[in-house]
């Protein structure tokens, strides 16, 4: 049951093609972040999607309706904006009544709504207040009363925690997150920050240059993402350029500089392709390890962070490896010469 | 360096500015009817005489007409102007912001000199309305800057904001444009009043006796008898102008406080 329909849509900006044929299949209350680098289009969509913008090619259905020409007072989008968009000269109930005003909701339905919706952002406290009187987090939480309050089919959210510090970020991400576990609108959220994006999100749309790179899961885009780009932008990752090669009774086998394995490679055709390995998944010893991959290295210098230790090795090959480490009983020394290994499960192959 | 420079442009600005205006106030008060020191003594006569003696008054009631209906036609004029602009291109509006600021760069005896003869030919020289049109030509550049810089100065996103709850162009407009516009609209507004108020130049080609603006009396009198009763008026005015800078510099500290 697919709420939002996004078909191959084209933007250009004169000669400029901002996105390449971009779909996305969003179900009825989905959280679904766009995630990706600036200049990604991932902005671009969410202005094409609240009305802003016009698209060059392509179509957006909700519910089956197309809405690609309909203009953003038509389309009961909400949309909470990077620098809040709190009108300055309205109280902080002004700021949520005013959908509810401009759809002629009854006075008393209105009060009513403002109550709730400034209970639900636990901020009933500040109704009477004007923006320039509150926080940056509590003005983008009126923000998303604000936006909510007229209970629209899909909450566009664009940067919202940008502007935040970190300790903020973190209880709004949960907040949010709440929020729309009670309510359970399609929320689509924006932003270039992985870590926000997989806090909270259902499922997450990896954008680059105009294309949408993979949409999936934040634990499939981890484990199993779909190309390099995807690979590198979430989380740290061990790439290893190789080639895949079938033997007679049809297992695959993975050569890279160094290394050689056999793996799972499902129906993949034999080739060139690219190992990715996360650095959790490496351990680190002083012996090679029995059933795993061994990779002979040479600590370059590690990060101890108490509970770990991040560590930058330098492989045979001279390639860089970065890998985690049990910092229970001390890190292992600069110069030191130890073996990285990994299970062939761990590793996925991408492209 | 900077204390000398402080000092020096405060000195010059007293004497040049301030002095000549702090020695010709007290004379409104002196019981003779010469403008000359030592005052012979305190007295409120003059005043008396401003408000008994017939062009005084109802030339200030004259300047008061022709001010108010400037401020209103150069506010509607500027600011519909000033919102208009602001919905064009990048070059549009440079172009369209130069023609509507254009007045302010020419010189008045030239706009006096055309209107005289203008309105002359048309058949309406001398009235009121010649005075307001003309003084609105020069007051609306003045609310067309103040309004479109309030309007530089709003936030894009707000009217994004509102449209994404579903408000019309109308509504987002006097719901939120227009309503944070405000003080560039009373800005503008103050302006407009006060340069219609004391303009001499223009008012001067096209005033009759009937419709004699204040400047323009204290002006004659100056030249046909020289009495106290002209501090008067100057005192008046320059109280007069002290409340309007008061004014601008509140709306000013409201803009900033938001």
């Amino acid at each position: 049951m697919t709420s939002l329909e996004i078909r191959k849509i084209d933007k250009f900006y004169g000669v400029h093609q901002a996105l390449f044929d971009v779909s996305l299949s969003i179900g009825k209350g989905e959280f679904v972040t766009l995630l990706g680098p600036s200049g990604s289009g991932k902005t671009t969509l969410l202005k094409i999607l609240a009305g802003f913008e016009t698209v060059s090619g392509g179509e957006i259905t909700l519910d089956g309706r197309n809405i690609t020409e309909l203009k953003p007072e038509a389309r009961n989008f909400g949309l909470v904006f990077q620098g809040y968009a709190l009108f300055p000269h309205m109280t902080v109930r002004e700021n949520i009544a005013y959908p509810l005003k401009v759809r002629r909701m009854p006075r008393d339905a209105v009060a009513t709504r403002v109550r709730e919706m400034l209970d639900l952002v636990q901020l009933a406290r500040f109704i009477d207040r004007k923006p320039s009187e509150l926080s940056g987090g509590q003005q983008q939480r009126v923000a998303l009363a604000r936006a909510l309050a007229f209970r629209p089919d899909v909450l566009l959210l664009d940067e919202p925690m940008s502007a935040l510090d970190k300790k903020l970020r973190v209880d709004l991400q949960e907040e949010l997150r709440q929020i729309h576990q009670t309510l359970g609108t399609t929320f689509i959220n924006v932003t270039h920050d992985q870590e926000e994006a997989m806090h909270m999100s259902d499922r997450i749309a990896v954008m680059n240059h105009g294309r949408i790179e993979q949409f999936d899961t934040a634990f499939a885009l981890y484990r199993h993402p779909g190309a390099r780009f995807v690979a590198e932008f979430i989380g740290k990752s061990n790439i290893f350029p190789g080639e895949l090669t079938r033997e007679d009774g049809g297992s695959a086998i993975f050569r890279a500089e160094g290394m050689e394995m056999r793996l799972d490679a499902g129906s993949r055709t034999p080739g060139a392709a690219d190992l990715m390995v996360r650095p959790e998944d490496v351990l680190l010893g002083t012996a090679p390890a029995a059933g795993r991959v061994n990779l002979p290295a040479e600590v370059l210098g590690s990060t101890y962070s108490g509970d770990r230790a991040l560590y930058a090795l330098k492989l045979a090959s001279g390639r860089a490896l970065s890998a985690y480490g049990a910092a229970r009983s001390g890190v292992h020394p600069e110069g030191a010469q130890v073996f990285a290994s990994f299970s062939p499960e761990d590793a996925t192959l991408i492209g | 360096m900077s204390k000398v420079v402080y000092w020096v442009s405060l000195s010059f600005a007293f004497f040049f500015l301030a002095a000549p205006l702090l020695i010709v106030l007290p004379l409104a008060f002196n019981d003779s009817s010469f403008l000359t020191y030592p005052m012979e003594g305190f007295t409120f006569r003059w005043f008396g005489v401003f408000f008994d003696t017939p062009p005084w008054l109802s030339s200030l009631a004259n300047s008061f007409k022709v001010a108010l209906g400037t401020t209103l036609a150069a506010l509607l004029i500027g600011g519909l102007a000033a919102m208009g602009v602001m919905l064009l291109g990048r070059w549009g509006r440079i172009v369209m912001s130069a023609l509507f600021v254009s007045p302010l760069v020419i010189p008045s005896v030239v706009l006096g000199v055309a209107m005289a003869y203008a309105f002359g030919r048309a058949g309406w020289g001398g009235g009121y309305l010649s005075l307001v049109f003309a003084h609105t030509i020069l007051a609306a550049p003045l609310v067309f800057l103040a309004v479109t810089t309030s309007l530089m100065g709003l936030d894009p996103e707000l009217d994004r904001a509102a449209a994404s709850m579903g408000a019309s162009r109308w509504r987002r407009f006097h719901t939120v444009t227009l309503p944070l516009a405000m003080p560039g609209f009373a800005t503008g507004a103050l302006f407009a009043f006060i340069t219609s108020f004391d303009e001499v130049v223009v008012a001067l080609f096209l005033s009759t006796p009937q419709t004699q603006t204040l400047p323009i009396t204290l002006f004659s009198s100056l030249r046909d008898r020289l009495e106290p009763t002209i501090v008067v008026v100057a005192l008046l005015l320059s109280i007069v102008s002290c409340l309007f800078i008061l004014a601008l510099n509140r709306l000013q500290r409201r803009g900033a406080g938001r």
